[in-house]
């Protein structure tokens, strides 16, 4: 007993020693709830040799949200310095969602804010990053706000909802830094702010926020940017889309799909030498019919042949497209190596000279295979009466028959 | 109040200290109004003998029919009858009563006039014949009022020890129950009973209690709280180490399961040992519910134990320190209920844990009608009030009624009282040292718990001490229609597999 | 040891596996990484293999020993009285800074994940206390507490574990081929230094007390701390690959850092790393108690409590002397202690021990 009390004394003096020099608390970690803002999406834009850091806080419903800025040398003392606030706030990074990086600054200085989200214990590595074209970040951030849509929120709306959408895929910084520490690249999401025209709610900021492709990263900055198509058919090979709506003329009629089965196999070619000659790569998509419009019978077998071929050979395009920017740039983005290593490690190994270089002059041959499972609700749109006609019912059986 | 008062009291007799005498059987009862002391004459007019008892203790009329009434008849008591040979014919049932003692030691009359007997003293033979004749003015057999149960019996301890130990036999009609009977207290000499299958409860630990039983020292033993401290290995702990239940059921399963029991004579329930932590989570009903439900609502209580222990601390630490773990919408609405409470966690914690023991104990202090008023209104109105005040946060309100509800589900109130303390040393390192504090706090805590030991049995059984083969028995309840073994932990005598 | 503080043969090897736990989170999985590559994931399986026969071994030179008689008694029987006793001074003196360094990484651990701003002396104070109070008391209420804490431990670490596997991409676990089997052994090593924990608790063994008949049966403990290895380095690769987790000092609580449950909890590194920290405290009370017991051999002093506050003292004074920073730190933590461990562990310890049998002195 008095051996507990003894130490029950000791443990007892750290309560007494707050803010005693001798460091035996850890009150300097204590942060009171109500001095805290909540930052959920940071910015950073080059402002001459400097960096602009720009975070955005929500503070409930009774409050607007804020926004606080500082320049300084690097990423780190700006957000230091922004601890420096008015009113005695504490910005709380930890949980931020998403960070947007200017294009200017992204060129120069990815790596410097990549390595501030690893390095800092407050950050999280699923932050989502995001490089702003067309204008500097805290442009975007700011006029996306609205009287009662803060920035954060429609920030996270589109990076959640995006990959849903079919529209991109937002990367996290793990994935970003992890493909940069093993590969040497990596791909980060594109966006750029567009006015909003029409404001269908008065809630909503100036602008919206809108995809503009993917960046090239490498160790040295942004060695390019990818375009629609190319974009398309890099997340395709990635398998980064959750789910994408394409819509696929066939004949008069234009079918809109839904694609939600993604699969991707990728085979290296090898001569009889060794040496990598080519790649073999495989798509295969499930779809669903979601929409159609014009009069079609989605229920005949060849119309929804004529619709997967359609749909391979845009799937197709654009895999290709994103396959000849890679050999164009000399940049595995789209991670081939490593589909290759994963197929056949030891011919890898074995192959003369480095994937690398053997990149360029590979030959990609390219298929998709797509198929569609289902329609919703109607197989076939409902015939007017004057198209109307009346047919022997055994017919219809024949026919169908004969179909499937 | 009950130190050990080494003076022994005198008592004084005609034939010296310690003889029986109606003189000093007076003398002992001095300025006690309820003393009666009437002299007789056996069969009316032969010897002259003294009966002495103490009114309120005896019943008049067993006293009038079964005492007096044949002493007084010539029949039995004809002139000329000696002394001897008055004893012997009281001894061989000429007195009706169905208890007869021949007391040579001044002590053990009085003892037994103490005990609801009446004595009949010769005084110049030194010696008293003792009958019993009881009161029958006891509380009755009741419905126990804590430990309700809905398909369970409805019988339940009161204060008289006999009634007690029938209740037992009337439970377990085996001949091996033995109840030994000890005295506790100097002045008091409360009767205290200990009771456990011959055969079947270990040996050892039935030793073990009587040695401790007999080592009490106190002067009055009228609370349960000087029993149990002499039952238990570890006073010092704030933990309970020794069961005790209103409900005769109860008592007499943990018999059977290898426990021994102790009942003492003015207090309504029984004492159980070895007690263990697992034991003081479960309650009378789980042996009449669904096994499945049954291990259900254990799982609940273990559920309970944690969140009332941890849940403040966890809620400061991470508000104090660790806020990257609130979820953001969570955090927000924090943030702002915060703003205009001018406390910091810290404080408003320990005062909502305050006050939420101000108010338990109000409750508890204040008569029944009054006392729920309270408690309803106090955490009703004062809770409300302070939120509406900003004198606390919402939050904290919810966290600190929850980890208050949690603690009430426990079925031993000491157990609950035990983790109140612990909630609050928790808190408190949560205050110093954040997460790690709460870590560190909960290893002692489960240091403390692993070090306790109850008649020779680890109190973490069977957590800990039961070679991982008995864990399931304390989560979970099984069916009646699988065999179980007994616990191994309480090393009860031969017999195989328990049938329940 | 007094008559009345006995443990059984599960209950210490209850407490090893607690213990161990401690030294794997540190070296798991960047130093596995560090030796292997990519394949460090498959190191878990021969380090077991490895750690197996050396258990075996150990049971072998010490089987015979009779009941009562921890390691130092045995070497003190093996070597003579006064080499016998200069060797467990080393062993005692080895295992002091040891669990000063335990303490120390245990801070660093703390304030690099969720206490940015504090200091290692809180931690490390607080941490020796404690495991001074727990180390004086009886061995079987340490072991009884390692027996309770075991399942909680295990239970949230297989939560974490289950709740990061989403994040996984088995596509950064491969290619692994038959020619990665060099590199997957050498990965194998650092778990191995780890495995040989198992020695130390041989100086607990006086407590032990086993039926005549009962083998002490390692199999399953072993098996758990390799599949612990695994999940851990598993988890670990395939959420952040190769690269990035050996470059980090704390992979397995990065990923720790992005789990979140059910949306209740975001965040959970917090409480991770301190329910981790228990496994410290544990290890650091074995520790105090295994070096006290050493004392107690040596000195032939009734009872290794004495030893315990003196003990803890001189690991305080290790745990801040040994290193400046975090960096010499890590030095410490990637060579001279795994170096010294093995040392101790594979090569002087089970030398004494086979000395002892061989003259057949037990």
């Amino acid at each position: 007993m008095k051996r507990a009390a003894a130490i029950m004394l000791a443990l007892s003096l750290a309560l007494g020693l707050n803010g005693c020099g001798s460091g035996l608390t850890i009150f300097s970690n204590y942060r009171r709830l109500e001095n805290i803002e909540l930052v959920r999406t940071v910015t950073a834009d080059a402002e001459g040799g400097d960096i602009t850091a720009t975070v955005y806080s929500d503070a409930g419903k009774e409050s607007d949200p804020r926004m606080y800025q500082r320049t300084a040398s690097s990423i780190g003392v700006a957000l230091g310095e922004l601890q420096l606030m008015a009113l005695g706030r504490v910005a709380l990074l930890s949980h931020t969602e998403n960070m947007l990086i200017g294009e200017e600054l992204a060129a120069e200085s990815l790596g410097e804010c990549l390595d501030y989200v690893e390095r800092y214990s407050e950050m999280r590595l699923d932050t989502g990053l995001m490089i702003v074209r067309e204008g500097t970040a805290r442009e975007l951030v700011s006029g996306l706000s609205g009287p009662d849509a803060p920035s954060s929120d429609v920030i996270k709306g589109f990076a959640d909802n995006i990959s849903r959408a079919g529209q991109g895929y937002v990367f996290s910084c793990r994935e970003i830094i992890a493909s940069l520490c093993e590969n040497g690249y990596a791909l980060a999401m594109c966006v750029a702010g567009e006015k909003a025209e029409d404001k269908l709610f008065e809630s909503r900021g100036e602008l919206d926020i809108r995809p503009r492709g993917l960046a090239v990263l490498t160790a040295e900055g942004i060695s390019g940017f990818l375009d629609d198509e190319e974009t398309t058919g890099a997340l395709l090979v990635l398998s980064k889309y959750r789910s994408k709506d394409m819509d696929i003329p066939v004949g008069d009629t234009v079918v809109t799909l839904d694609l939600d089965g993604f699969e991707t196999q990728v085979r290296p070619v090898f001569d009889r030498e060794g040496a990598l000659r080519g790649m073999k790569i495989k798509l295969h998509v499930s779809a669903n019919i979601i929409n159609l419009s014009g009069t079609a019978e989605v229920s005949r077998r060849d119309y929804r042949e004529r619709a997967q071929d359609e749909l391979s050979r845009e799937l197709r395009e654009a895999i290709e497209a994103a396959v000849g920017r890679s050999q164009e740039m000399g940049i595995d983005f789209l991670d081939l190596r490593g589909f290759a290593a994963r197929a056949e490690p030891i011919k890898l190994q074995d192959m003369p000279g480095s994937f690398e270089e053997a990149l360029p002059d590979l030959e990609v041959e390219v298929t998709a295979e797509s198929s569609i499972r289902r329609t919703y609700d109607i197989m076939d749109p409902p015939q007017t009466a004057k198209d109307k006609e009346v047919k022997n019912p055994w017919e219809n059986l024949i026919e169908s028959l004969r179909d499937s | 109040m009950f130190r050990k008062n080494t003076e022994k009291p005198r008592t004084p007799g005609p034939g010296g200290a310690g003889t029986v005498s109606a003189a000093g059987i007076a003398g002992v009862f001095r300025d006690c109004y309820d003393f009666e002391l009437r002299k007789l004459r056996l069969g009316g007019e032969g010897l002259e003998v003294a009966l002495a008892f103490v009114d309120g203790l005896v019943s008049g009329g067993d006293i009038s029919e079964q005492v007096i009434r044949p002493l007084t008849e010539a029949r039995r008591f004809p002139a000329g009858t000696t002394a001897q040979g008055a004893m012997e014919s009281m001894l061989s049932g000429s007195v009706y009563a169905y208890t007869a003692k021949k007391r040579q030691n001044l002590e053990e009359a009085v003892d037994d006039i103490l005990n609801g007997y009446c004595a009949v003293i010769f005084d110049g033979e030194g010696v008293a014949v003792t009958f019993e004749v009881k009161t029958d003015q006891r509380r009755s057999v009741e419905a126990p009022k804590e430990e309700k149960v809905v398909k369970g019996s409805k019988d339940a301890f009161v204060e008289t020890m006999k009634t007690n130990t029938s209740l037992v036999r009337r439970k377990l009609h085996n001949p091996h129950l033995k109840i030994r009977d000890f005295s506790v207290g100097e002045k008091s000499k409360t009767a205290l009973t200990l009771i456990y299958i011959e055969g079947f409860t270990n040996p050892e630990m039935v030793e073990e209690a009587a040695k401790r039983i007999s080592a009490i020292e106190c002067e009055g033993a009228l609370n349960s709280g000087i029993i149990e401290s002499g039952l238990v290995d570890n006073p010092r702990s704030p933990f309970p180490q020794v069961l005790h239940t209103e409900r005769v059921d109860k008592f007499c399963l943990n018999l059977l399961e290898g426990r021994f029991g102790v009942l003492v004579d003015g207090i309504p329930f029984g004492f159980l040992a070895p007690g263990t932590f697992s034991q003081f989570l479960k309650v009378p009903e789980d042996h009449t519910q669904h096994f499945l439900v049954a291990s259900a609502l254990t799982l609940l209580r273990y559920f309970s134990v944690a969140l009332t222990l941890l849940a403040p601390a966890f809620y400061v630490a991470v508000a104090m320190y660790h806020q990257e773990m609130i979820p953001t919408r969570l955090m927000l609405s924090m943030i702002e209920a915060k703003q205009q409470v001018p406390f910091p966690t810290a404080m408003e914690a320990l005062m909502m844990l305050l006050a939420f023991e101000l108010l338990q104990e109000a409750g508890i202090r204040l008569p029944s009608p009054i006392g729920e008023t309270v408690s309803i209104i106090g955490a009703l109105i004062v809770g409300q009030s302070a939120v509406e005040a900003s004198v606390v946060s919402p939050v904290v309100v919810v966290v600190i009624a929850l980890a208050g509800i949690a603690g009430y589900t426990m079925p031993n109130q000491d157990l609950g009282a035990a983790l109140r303390i612990c909630r609050f040393i928790l808190v408190l390192m949560a205050i110093a040292l954040g997460m790690f504090g709460i870590s560190l706090g909960c290893a002692l805590l489960v240091y403390h718990l692993a070090g306790l030991e109850s008649y020779g049995v680890p109190y973490m059984t069977p957590f800990a001490g039961s070679e991982g083969r008995e864990f399931s028995r304390a989560l979970l309840r099984r069916s009646f229609q699988v065999k179980r073994d007994r616990e191994p932990a309480l090393r009860t005598g031969p017999g195989g597999e328990a049938k329940l | 040891m007094g008559k009345s503080d006995r443990v059984t043969e599960r209950q210490l090897r209850v407490l090893t596996f607690l213990c161990l736990l401690s030294p794997m989170i540190r070296i798991l999985p960047s130093a596995a990484v560090m030796f292997a590559g990519l394949p460090a994931w498959i190191s878990p399986v021969p380090a077991f293999l490895l750690g197996l026969l050396y258990v075996k071994t150990l049971n072998l030179l010490t089987g015979s020993a009779p009941e009562g008689q921890g390691a130092a008694g045995m070497c003190v029987s093996a070597l003579g009285p006064v080499a016998g006793r200069v060797f467990c001074i080393v062993c005692g003196l080895w295992l002091t800074f040891y669990a000063g360094f335990v303490a120390r990484s245990a801070a660093e651990r703390l304030l690099a994940t969720v206490y940015p701003n504090g200091t290692n002396a809180v931690f490390i104070v607080a941490l020796l206390l404690g495991a001074a109070f727990t180390a004086s008391g009886m061995a079987k209420t340490l072991s009884r507490a390692a027996e309770v804490l075991m399942p909680i431990i295990l239970g949230v670490a297989v939560l974490v574990i289950l709740s990061a596997a989403p994040e996984m991409s088995v596509d950064r676990l491969l290619p692994v081929t038959y020619r990665d089997c060099a590199r997957v052994l050498y990965g194998a090593a650092p778990i191995f230094d780890v495995l040989t924990g198992f020695c130390y608790f041989l100086f607990l063994r006086g407590f032990v007390s086993r039926p005549r008949g009962i083998r002490p049966n390692h199999f399953p403990w072993l098996a758990a701390l390799s599949l612990m290895a695994f999940a851990i380095t598993v988890v670990t690769l395939g959420t952040l690959g190769d690269s990035l987790a050996e470059t980090m000092d704390n992979a397995f609580f990065m990923v720790v850092r992005n789990i979140s449950v059910f949306g209740l909890v975001e965040r959970v590194e917090a409480v991770v790393v301190a329910i981790w920290i228990v496994t410290d405290f544990i290890f650091l009370s074995a520790l105090l108690m295994i070096v006290g017991e050493i004392w107690r051999t040596v000195t032939g002093a009734t009872r290794h409590a004495v030893f315990s506050v003196p003990t803890a003292v001189l690991s305080g004074a290790a745990a801040f002397l040994i290193a400046g920073n975090a960096f010499e730190l890590q030095k410490w933590s990637d060579f001279i202690i795994p170096i010294t461990n093995i040392v101790f562990t594979v090569v002087l310890i089970p030398a004494a021990l086979a000395v002892g049998k061989i003259r057949k002195k037990y």
